[in-house]
Formats: C-alpha cells, sequence, structure tokens
C-alpha cells in the first residue's frame, strides 16, 4: 500500500494523535471509540485498524482485537506503527522471538524511534541476543545521550556480551560528566557499587579498593554492609596487613556468618579447604578466641566442631551438646548431622548425648535430679540419632539405624510430656524411615491437632499422607490453610507456586498409578517455571530505571540457571517417564480415560443425589443462588483436561518430552539419572546420536550403575535389531560407539551375568540384572531365583528396591510373588509397603479412627 | 546457622519457606519486586546445608504522606518451626533494621499482624520490641483484622 494512503484528513489526523495518547494513558475503551471515529471515514486505515485491535487485545477481547490488528497490517506493510502493535501482541503472548522479528521490521520503516529501540533491547535481553543489545543500547545512547539510563543500560549491555572492559570505560565516562549528585543518593550509590563490582571481576583490587574508600568517605555509597564486604575482600586479595582487622570489623557486625570467619582465618593463612596439622591447630585457637568474645554467637562453636578431632572433640560436642539440649533446640540433631563423617566422632556424639541423658533422667521418688525439659530434648535428640540412616561411607556399613529403640525413646518422651508436637513430628519421621508410612501420617496429624493454628505441622501432615498414597485426606489438610475462595486447596497452591505440593501430589499419584493425574501436576511444575522465567522480563526496563544494578545481573544469571533446580528436575523426570513408559504401552491411555470416567459417573451420581437430598430440604432456593452456582461451574471449567488424560494421550508425548529435558543436559549434567532419561526418550525418537551421547555421559559418572546397565543392553539390542542401518553418517557411528560402550565379542547374557557377579550382594544391582536377564528371554524361574538372592542375610536391601523387585515379580507373572512380599514383610517389619490394597486400607481405616478419637478428645 | 543478605538464589527457598510456615503467600514476582527495588534489605538464615530456614522479606515505604518520616516496613518474616528457639528472627530483624536505617535513613519500622495470630504477635511485641500502633479494619483477603505495628529505629 502506498504511504498516501496512510496519510489521514486533518481531523482524523487529530483523532488519530489522540487515540495514540489515549494507548499511552490506558485508557483503551475511550481508544476504541475514538479509533471508530477515524475508521468511519476511513475504513481501509492499517494504523487505526492495528491500533484499535491493541486496545481491544489488551482490554480482554483477545481474539477480536488480533483479527483486528491482522487486517490492519495487510492494508499497511510498511508502517512502523502496525508492525511495533503486531510486536506488541506477539511480547504480550510471550512469544518473545516473533516480536523481536516484528520490531526489526517496525524499526526498518523508523530507524530511530525510541520507544522500538527500547523495546527491542528488553527483548534481545530476554532472548540473551547481547550482541544485538549492545548494539541498540549504543543507538540509543546516541540518539538520546542527556539520559542517565542510556548510559547504565551501555554498561550492562557490555557486561552482558562479556565485555567488562567496555563497560568500565562506559561507567568512568559516565561517572566523570554527572553533576550536581544530591546527597544521600541511594541510585548513585548503587551505581558506584556496581563499578566497584566490575573491578573485582576485571581483578583490578586496588583501583577497586580506591574507588570504594574514596566514595565511602565522600557519603556516595551508602550501603555499609556492602562497603565492608568488598573492602574485606579487596584488601585480602591485596594480602594487605588490614585485611584480618576489615575481617574482624564483618564479624562484629553479624557474628553468625561463616563466610567472614572464613575471610578472618584466610588472613591467618588459614585455608579452611586445605588444611595442614598446624594449620587445624590454628584455626581451632583462633575460633576459640571468637567463642570467648563473642558469647552470643554460636557460629565459631559450630565451625569448631567440623575441624576438631579426637579429645577436643568429644569436649567440645560435649559443651555444644548439653548448651543445645538445656536451651531445648529442636533444629539441634539437624545441626550436628553433618558431622557423621567418621565413626570417632558418631561414637563421640551417642557418648555424650547418653551422658547428658544419664545426667537428667529422673529417678523413682527423687524428682530433683536433672531438668525435665534437658532430659525431654535427650531423648528426642538420641532418638535421631539412633534412627540416622547413613548415606555414604565410611558410616554405611560401620552402623544401620534401629527403629525400634527410637520409638521406645520416643514413647518414653510422649509418656513424660503428651503435649509437645515435635515429638509426634519425630515419630513420624522414624516411622516413615522404617516403612510404616499409614503410622508416620497419623502421628503427624497428632501433632498438627495439638498446634491447630501451625501451618508447619499442617503442611507436614498432608505431605505424609500424600506419602501414604491418602490424596483425598492430604487434599482436606492443605485446605484448612489455602484460600477459601479457590476452586479447590490444590488450585491455589498451584497459583501459589508451591512445587512442594506439586512435586508430592505428583509422586503420590504416580505410586497410586493413576498416571494421568501425575503428569499434570508434573507439568504444572514446568508451567511454575515458564512463569518464573517470564518474571524477568518487566526488570529488564525496571531494574536500570532503579540503577539497582549488581542484583539485577545476579536475577539474569540466576534465571539462566533457573531449571536446575531440584523441583524442576524431578518433575521434568517424571513426566518423561510417563510419556516414555506411555508411548511403551499406549493401553495406559486407554485406562485412565476409563477411570476417569468411572470416578466422574461416582462423583455425578454424588452430586445429583445431594441436590435431591438439598431440594427435598429446601425447596424455595432462590433462583439467584443456583444462578451463581452455575456460573461457578462455568469457571472452574476453564481446563478442558483437569484430569491430565488428554496431555496423557497426546500424540507429540515424546517431543514434549525430550523439550523438558533439553535444559538438563546443560544444567543437571552431573545428575545420572537424567541423562538416562534424556537417553530413554532420544532412543524412542531415534534420534541415536543423541542417544549415544547420554549413554557416553552418564557412563562417565558411573559405569556401573543399575539403571545404566539395563540402558547399555537396551541399546545394544535395539541397534542389533536395526531392519538395516541407518544411513552414513550416523549408521557407522552407531557401530563404533556401541563398541566403546559394550565389549562386542561377549553376548548379552554373558555380559549381564559378568555384570551380577560384580555386585552380587546389591539389591538394586540384582533388580537390573534380574530385567535385563528377562528382556532377553530367560524363563521366569531364572528370574524368580535372581531376585530372591536379595533376602539373604548378608545382602543389602533396602524398602525401595524391594518394592520394584515386588513390581518386576508381577510383571513377568511369577507364581512366587506371594512368597517375596511375604519375606519383605517379614523382613521390614514395621513397613506398611508390602501390605495388600485391603490390608492397607485396613490400616488406613484403623488411623481414621485413631484419629477421630483424638479430634474428639478434649 | 548462616544469617545474611537474601540473594536472587534465596527467593525460591523464601518462597518455599513462607509457604510451609504462614497463611499469607506470594508469587515469585513479588519476591522479585521486593529483592530487585530494596537489595540489601532481606534477610535470610540457612542451615549447614544451605538450605533456607528462616527470612525476613522488607521493603521501604512508598505509600507513605509527605508529612510521615521515611521508614521500613516489614512484607514477611518467618522461621521454621524445627528452627525455633535460636533468635533467629530477632537477628534478620536487626541485620534489616540496621540496613533500612542506614542505606534509606528510616526512623522507624513497620508491620501487620492478624489479630488472631497470637504466637506472631508475642514474637513482634517481646521479643522484636514492636508496639500496636493501630488496628486495621478488614486489612486480609479474608476480612480478618490487622494490628499495625511499629518500632522506632532512633536510639
Amino acid at each position: 500500500m502506498a504511504p498516501s494512503k496512510r496519510a489521514l484528513p486533518s481531523k482524523e489526523a487529530t483523532l488519530f494523535r489522540e487515540l495514540l495518547s489515549l494507548y499511552e494513558t490506558r485508557q483503551l475503551k475511550k481508544g476504541v471509540k475514538t479509533a471508530d471515529q477515524i475508521l468511519k471515514k476511513v475504513p481501509e486505515h492499517g494504523e487505526t485498524l492495528c491500533m484499535k485491535g491493541l486496545c481491544l487485545a489488551q482490554s480482554g477481547k483477545r481474539e477480536e482485537g488480533i483479527e483486528l490488528v491482522k487486517k490492519g497490517m495487510r492494508f499497511d506493510l510498511t508502517s512502523h506503527i502496525c508492525w511495533h502493535v503486531f510486536g506488541l501482541i506477539q511480547k504480550d503472548e510471550k512469544n518473545y522471538e516473533e516480536a523481536l522479528k516484528s520490531y526489526t521490521q517496525a524499526l526498518r520503516f523508523d530507524k530511530e524511534n525510541i520507544n522500538i529501540l527500547r523495546d527491542s533491547a528488553q527483548l534481545q535481553t530476554q532472548l540473551r541476543i547481547y550482541d544485538g543489545l549492545v548494539e541498540t543500547r549504543h543507538t540509543l545512547l546516541r540518539l538520546r545521550p542527556s539520559l542517565r539510563q542510556h548510559w547504565i543500560a551501555l554498561a550492562v549491555a557490555h557486561h552482558l556480551n562479556g565485555n567488562l572492559t567496555s563497560a568500565k570505560k562506559v561507567l568512568e565516562h559516565y561517572e566523570y560528566s554527572l553533576k550536581n549528585i544530591p546527597d544521600y543518593d541511594v541510585e548513585h550509590s548503587e551505581t558506584l557499587l556496581y563499578h566497584v563490582r566490575i573491578l573485582e571481576d576485571l581483578g583490578e583490587y586496588a583501583a577497586g579498593l580506591s574507588l570504594l574508600d574514596v566514595n565511602s568517605k565522600s557519603r556516595a555509597i551508602v550501603d555499609r554492609t556492602a562497603i565492608m564486604e568488598f573492602r574485606a575482600r579487596f584488601l585480602s586479595k591485596l594480602r594487605d596487613a588490614d585485611a584480618s582487622n576489615a575481617w574482624r570489623a564483618l564479624i562484629d557486625h553479624n557474628s553468625d556468618r561463616y563466610e567472614y570467619y572464613r575471610g578472618y582465618l584466610a588472613t591467618k593463612d588459614v585455608d579452611l579447604d586445605n588444611l595442614s596439622n598446624e594449620s587445624r591447630c590454628q584455626a581451632l585457637a583462633i575460633l576459640q578466641e571468637f567463642t570467648s568474645q563473642l558469647p552470643k554467637a554460636v557460629t565459631p562453636r559450630r565451625m569448631a566442631l567440623s575441624f576438631a578431632s579426637d579429645e577436643q572433640f568429644s569436649d567440645l560436642i560435649q559443651q555444644y551438646l548439653r548448651s543445645g539440649l538445656t536451651k531445648g533446640i529442636p533444629s539441634l540433631f539437624a545441626d550436628v548431622k553433618g558431622l557423621y563423617t567418621e565413626p570417632q566422632k558418631y561414637k563421640a556424639i551417642q557418648a555424650a548425648a547418653e551422658t547428658i541423658l544419664q545426667e537428667n533422667t529422673p529417678l523413682e521418688g527423687q524428682y530433683s535430679r536433672g531438668e525435665p525439659t534437658t532430659y525431654l530434648w535427650t531423648l528426642c535428640f538420641l532418638a535421631q540419632h539412633y534412627s540416622y540412616v547413613p548415606r555414604a561411607p565410611p558410616l554405611q556399613p560401620f552402623l544401620s539405624p534401629d527403629f525400634e529403640r527410637a520409638l521406645a525413646l520416643l514413647s518414653t518422651a510422649i509418656a513424660h510430656t503428651p503435649t509437645l508436637p515435635e515429638l509426634y513430628t519425630l515419630r513420624a519421621r522414624v516411622l516413615k524411615r522404617a516403612g510404616d508410612l499409614v503410622g508416620a501420617a497419623s502421628a503427624m496429624n497428632e501433632a498438627r491437632l495439638l498446634d491447630g493454628q501451625d501451618r508447619f505441622l499442617n503442611t507436614k501432615c498432608a505431605k505424609y499422607h500424600l506419602r501414604a498414597g491418602m490424596v483425598d485426606e492430604a487434599i482436606q489438610f492443605f485446605g484448612m490453610f489455602t484460600k477459601k475462595d479457590a476452586a479447590n486447596p490444590g488450585a491455589d497452591l498451584e497459583e501459589m507456586q508451591s512445587t512442594l505440593y506439586l512435586i508430592e501430589a505428583g509422586d503420590a499419584e504416580y505410586r497410586l498409578g493413576k498416571l494421568h493425574l501425575a503428569l499434570k501436576r508434573y507439568m504444572a511444575v514446568d508451567k511454575v517455571f515458564h512463569e518464573m522465567e517470564d518474571d524477568q522480563y518487566d526488570f529488564h526496563g525496571y531494574s536500570l530505571r532503579k540503577f539497582n544494578l549488581n542484583i539485577y545481573l545476579n536475577l539474569l544469571s540466576w534465571e539462566d540457571r533457573l531449571r536446575s533446580h531440584p523441583a524442576y528436575v524431578t518433575a521434568a523426570l517424571q513426566a518423561s517417564r510417563i510419556f516414555v513408559k506411555v508411548h511403551d504401552d499406549p493401553s495406559l491411555i486407554t485406562a485412565a480415560s476409563s477411570s476417569v470416567r468411572l470416578s466422574d459417573a461416582e462423583k455425578k451420581a454424588r452430586k445429583k443425589a445431594k441436590k435431591a437430598a438439598s431440594k427435598a430440604h429446601d425447596d424455595k432456593k432462590p433462583a439467584a443462588a443456583s444462578a451463581a452456582d452455575d456460573t461457578v461451574e462455568a469457571t472452574a471449567g476453564k481446563d478442558d483436561d483437569p484430569d491430565g488424560v488428554k496431555l496423557l494421550g497426546a500424540a507429540d508425548g515424546l517431543d514434549r518430552a525430550a523439550k523438558l529435558l533439553q535444559p538438563l543436559e546443560s544444567l543437571a549434567s552431573d545428575n545420572i539419572d537424567a541423562w538416562l532419561v534424556i537417553y530413554d526418550v532420544a532412543v524412542r525418537r531415534k534420534k541415536y546420536l543423541q542417544a549415544i551421547k547420554a549413554l557416553k555421559h552418564a557412563k562417565s559418572l558411573d559405569g556401573e550403575h543399575a539403571e545404566l546397565h539395563t540402558r547399555l543392553v537396551d541399546f545394544k539390542k535395539r541397534v542389533s535389531a536395526f531392519p538395516q542401518a541407518p544411513p552414513p553418517p550416523i549408521g557407522p557411528l552407531v557401530v563404533a560407539s556401541l563398541s566403546t560402550l559394550l565389549p562386542e565379542e561377549v553376548s548379552l547374557e554373558t555380559y549381564n551375568s559378568l555384570y551380577l557377579q560384580r555386585h552380587s550382594k546389591c539389591a538394586a544391582v540384582v533388580l537390573a540384572a534380574a530385567r535385563v536377564s528377562h528382556s532377553l528371554g530367560a524363563p521366569v524361574d531364572e528370574v524368580d531365583a535372581t531376585v530372591f538372592t536379595t533376602l539373604a542375610d548378608d545382602a543389602q536391601l533396602d524398602i525401595l528396591t524391594a518394592s520394584k523387585i515386588l513390581d518386576l515379580l508381577k510383571a513377568v507373572k511369577s507364581s512366587r510373588v506371594e512368597e517375596y512380599r511375604l519375606a519383605c514383610l517379614s523382613h521390614f517389619p514395621l513397613s506398611t509397603v508390602f501390605m495388600t490394597q485391603s490390608e492397607m486400607s485396613e490400616r488406613q481405616k484403623q488411623s481414621h479412627v485413631e484419629a477421630e478419637k483424638l479430634e474428639v478428645a478434649p | 546457622m548462616n544469617i545474611r543478605p537474601a540473594k536472587v538464589d534465596d527467593l525460591l527457598g523464601m518462597q518455599a519457606c513462607n509457604l510451609q510456615n504462614l497463611p499469607e503467600n506470594y508469587t515469585l514476582r513479588y519476591y522479585l519486586y521486593h529483592a530487585m527495588t530494596w537489595p540489601s534489605l532481606s534477610y535470610v538464615a540457612e542451615d549447614h546445608q544451605g538450605r533456607i530456614v528462616g527470612y525476613i522479606l522488607a521493603k521501604m515505604e512508598e505509600e507513605r504522606d509527605e508529612k510521615q518520616p521515611i521508614h521500613g516496613h516489614v512484607t514477611s518474616i518467618s522461621v521454621l518451626r524445627s528452627y525455633r528457639r535460636l533468635g533467629l528472627a530477632k537477628k534478620l530483624m536487626v541485620q534489616s533494621q540496621e540496613a533500612m536505617a542506614n542505606i534509606y535513613r528510616a526512623q522507624f519500622v513497620s508491620l501487620h499482624v492478624r489479630k488472631s495470630n497470637r504466637a506472631a504477635l508475642g514474637l513482634y511485641k517481646d521479643t522484636l520490641g514492636f508496639t500496636v500502633k493501630s488496628i486495621e479494619k478488614g486489612y486480609y483477603a479474608d476480612g480478618e483484622d490487622a494490628y499495625a505495628m511499629e518500632l522506632s529505629l532512633q536510639q
């Protein structure tokens, strides 16, 4: 369209300017009216159509608005306004890539438009296109050098682009040109601190120190903590004699911060990560000194425990435990648990706690002896101590948890003081570790009932019910603290981005075999992380206006690492595992949808009955109320797949899984589980190079890992089953890599039994080997014989692996399922994991009755 | 136990701690807004393994009328129940207050608490030295009243 058709008659031109300013001031309804006035006269005016569309789209009429924008675009493809509007619409939809393309188009027709340039810069930051960002920021500075913000923005762009020296130069230039800075200007202070940080990152410590000193003396930098911290670091780097004083000042400022003690010790040539016998003694002497100078500080005392040994450790731990148990500090055990790295320390802690217990145990008829609360907390401490499950050598073979003893100690404590919730939360934890998930849940409920106002206890109680597979009960508990106007407790927790709820609920549904619901929860976690990625967008403009640059740069680097968060990793892996399961066995989809239909029918029937009942009860219910009910239902129905059945059956499930896993390749690269799932998805998508990369990576992390073993065999089987080799270069590459992963000359059967022989006492290995031999066509009794070796006295069997073995036996239709189950029941006497459905519901009913009794009790 | 200024990396831990402990919850965006606007006012307590077990989320009051002196506001403070009796709340509060006074020249600090929340009220009054200034009717979304409390920062 020719530009001449863009020109409006003078009255309409005025209206159009009005329309633009109405949009700027967010008067969208008036904007639409003004646009209509123009369109009456010039119905095919592209820019007006676009602006009207934008106003509509941003005032809730999205689809209608977008239609109009597209129509407007067709009338005027060379207008920067049309392209800008289109870009805004795409940005609103979080389609940042396309939005940036539109902005680039818009800039072709109006090269120096400040608004469009600024929006482009934000998109470039969001998309991490840093070289382009530098260019845009340059242009903006050239156009408006008088704006302070444009200087800062260019420095930040250089910084992000990896060019600290240029960032520094821009800042120097900027500071030089500044005039009339008001006193106590926090923005200026933050800018200077940014400059100091750049000097630190560049290793220019002397320059950094002098910039810091000059500007803190003149009070241009006002953040005292930041000044002191930079100063101490600079002086240390410069090996200045004043460095220890600087750290000492920080310790006086905040005596509960490890880093400060670390910094102080380093100035005395004590490197805590690399201690010699001599420097260890020195460290202890210094920490001892701090302990006596700062009686309220816990940190130096606790730090000393990490470095002391032998008798000195015994002495220090005595004092430490005694003080903690006298004060009744509930976290004492969690605090010292980190010291359970060597048997001597473990024994010393046990001896110290047992001594304290003895001293405070009340004797029959002799009430004056010891402190009752010290006695109580020592019982708690020892219960945690005896139920401690060591996770790694050297303690792992050295001791095994004694749950019975822990429970006995807690029973004594509960008999002594039945009203302390902590005793029940501890009892719950011990039961959970012993595998009694139902008992643990009801113990947690007892704790909750002792302090109904406390959300912490409530959350724990709900979580423990999820662990026990009691999802409905858990949701009811959660609901005691969620918003009453939310559609349901889960919806509120999801909106509040509770990944704890989503993961625990997902895991619970997964264990119950409700894959659709599990997937729904896991994918909700992905959504939460999407939101958090989008959250940064507004700060690309905001933080520069506020001059809070250090924290803004930290935000960007944090966002880049966001998906390394354990909640995301867990959700991505679990969701992918479900997509893989469904791919391998599509009958799971139909099973899920029929189970949903069934429970829907149940719900409807229940509702019908309820309605009938209430109708009978009150026939004169006002019409308005029932209308309101309908609207509630209509809005709640927004999610057209509330049970995740459609999600489960998605045709592109594997592609979705690949997308979920993609960030993990760089962000969880030391997580072997991630690589195993990446393999599972890649090999099914026929991405063989990616599959090989995953196997190689997993192998480099732990070549003997049980789950890796099954994958290696799986891969070789798949490759040998190829009707023809994939074409080069992939085919030859696959063959070549395979020979580096598995020995070529050995049969898979031999390979498998050699692996089993190497780790025959490890239950996870036995399980993996059994799976593999089944997949290689071994008869069921052979599989049986293999897995039954895990019941031997010297085999290391844990509850989780045992239940997986049970699943395998069921899957291969073994005749010895029941035999193995009963063996597990006696192997793990407290555990509820191996109970049958009916035994389990009996247990749950029982705990219901107990809970009701408690509720009724005064 | 480690007490230190909150970093961006801590915000999810603070959010998790808040959700587990308190009935007033916020999406991450609100935590980000605090950190990006007043980067030195919020503090965290972390345990030996680096888990956030307590936090103070604080800001400067923006909607104050001209006559009122500059002051800070505690949006949320909490310590996991299992980490009580270590004096963490007090330590967090002291660090944050000092930053408010030092960086922004705050004269006092304010906060709101549910009228029914006796445990929190006790903490603010007895441990932290706040006093009740007024009652704000229907302050909370569910209609409950709040006590508006204050603590002077001028020694």
